[in-house]
């Protein structure tokens, strides 16, 4: 440290320790470092620099701080400091006359807050008159029609849709079982996006022709070697397949097995 | 086929109010027809059951009876939240101004009111209905299907006139008359 200042808030009035050797005070990047003042006080400790950023985040109460020990040793900075531009004599100074300025706002007197009243002040309705009949009639309307139910939008299944049964497997045994596949495929090159894209419902018709009345898992109805691609269409062709009710899944020491509906 | 019958069987699958045209088509009728047929509907479900014909937000719907509404909401215990006397005002204020910009609502009542005409608008009881072609292009506001479905509401013409507002005093010769 170039020059190192104690200040004290106490009865003790701070002096600046004379420098050893005054460093320029802009870096090697060309920013403007603050003065080399080393502020102690009994509620700071630190830099200049580190005091501003305190007090400009709220952390440092600056009434507690003295500003007059830190004001002399920045004079003394200047003084003893040969500083060739007048950016790395301003920059600190600006800093300093920012704590200056806070610290006089907060030496202000603060206005004494308005006492609450007791009572609240009763306040004028924002009611026009010529809607009184109306909002009653709304009121009325709103208790009558709750007294009628109607039957709910989009409230029952789609009358398409067949209910299909999947006993006690899960959706998470759904899930094992595609994981399980995937893990078994081969990792395909990649193929531009704009490839042709392959139909579910011709992948429904291989998957339903590789079924038959007897349970197998998953793995065992692809033939090998698969690529991941096949994988997702395999399990979302059963997936369309279990919901059109056209095939059976079960639960077997948990594996999934399916076979074609009767 | 007995189209009374047949009536009631359409308004039995639908969940929002049809029209007499809509049931017209199908059905091959006349819109006079199907008015005729479904007064006799309404003669006959009032008569009997638990099920009534109404005529709300500009269509015929089957609703149950408020005669069973305590039973049917201890089954469904359906989530009503009631609208507030300042929502209420504002919906008011719409429905007999509309389309009318937040900024007359606000004039009107003497408040701001952007509070309760974003609440409306998720309750989907009003709706932005284009812009005024004035400083600023604010948006016009109208009142929804919804709004005349949930207030038991046919069309706007059923709101009751407005009222003169407070009681003027008379003045005649000689003082004032009450």
């Amino acid at each position: 440290m170039a020059l190192r200042t104690d200040v004290t808030a106490l009865a003790r009035r701070t002096h600046a320790r004379k420098p050893h050797k005054v460093e320029e005070a802009v870096t090697a990047l060309g920013v403007v470092a603050p003065p080399p003042i080393q502020v102690e006080s009994p509620h700071f400790t630190g830099s200049l620099g580190t005091l501003f950023t305190c007090v400009k985040e709220r952390k440092v109460n600056l009434l507690d701080v003295p500003l007059l020990p830190i004001c002399e040793a920045y004079f003394l900075y200047l003084l003893e400091a040969t500083l060739k531009d007048l950016d790395n004599a301003g920059a600190p100074l600006a800093a300093l006359s920012y704590l200056l300025e806070r610290k006089a706002w907060s030496l202000l007197p603060v206005a004494e807050p308005v006492p609450e009243l007791e009572l609240p002040t009763e306040l004028i309705a924002p009611t026009n008159h010529e809607y009184e009949t109306a909002i009653t009639s709304l009121n009325i309307w709103q208790d009558e029609r709750e007294r009628m139910f109607f039957r709910p939008p989009d409230c029952g299944p789609d009358p398409y849709e067949l209910p299909f049964e999947i006993g006690n497997v899960t959706i998470n045994d759904l899930a094992r079982a595609f994981e399980k596949l995937l893990t078994k495929a081969t990792v395909e090159e990649i193929k531009p996006l704009n490839k042709a894209r392959r139909s579910i419902s011709e992948q429904m018709k291989i998957v339903l022709k590789a079924l038959t009345k007897d349970f197998k898992p998953l793995d065992q109805l692809i033939t090998l070697p698969f690529s991941r691609e096949e994988a997702v269409y395999w399990f979302l062709s059963l997936l369309e397949l279990i919901r059109l009710g056209q095939v059976n899944v079960r639960l077997k020491e948990e594996d999934v097995e399916f076979a074609r509906a009767a | 086929m007995d189209i009374v019958d047949t009536l009631e069987a359409l308004l039995f699958v639908t969940d929002s109010p049809v029209t007499l045209a809509q049931m017209a088509v199908p059905l091959e009728l006349t819109e006079g027809q199907v008015e005729q047929a479904l007064e006799i509907l309404h003669e006959r479900l009032d008569a009997r059951g638990s099920l009534q014909l109404v005529q709300i937000a500009g269509g015929y719907q089957l609703c149950t009876k408020p005669h069973f509404a305590d039973a049917i909401a201890a089954f469904l215990k359906p989530q009503r939240q009631k609208l507030s006397r300042s929502l209420m005002e504002v919906l008011a204020i719409v429905a007999y101004k509309q389309p009318i910009t937040q900024a007359e609502v606000d004039q009107i009542r003497g408040v701001q009111s952007d509070y309760g005409v974003r609440s409306l608008l998720e309750r989907r009881l009003i709706q932005e209905a284009g812009r005024k072609q004035t400083a600023g292009r604010p948006f016009l506001y109208t009142t929804t299907q919804q709004f005349l479905h949930q207030f038991n509401l046919n069309d706007l013409s059923m709101l009751p006139p407005l009222s003169t507002g407070l009681p003027l005093l008379q003045v005649e010769e000689g003082g004032l008359a009450s």
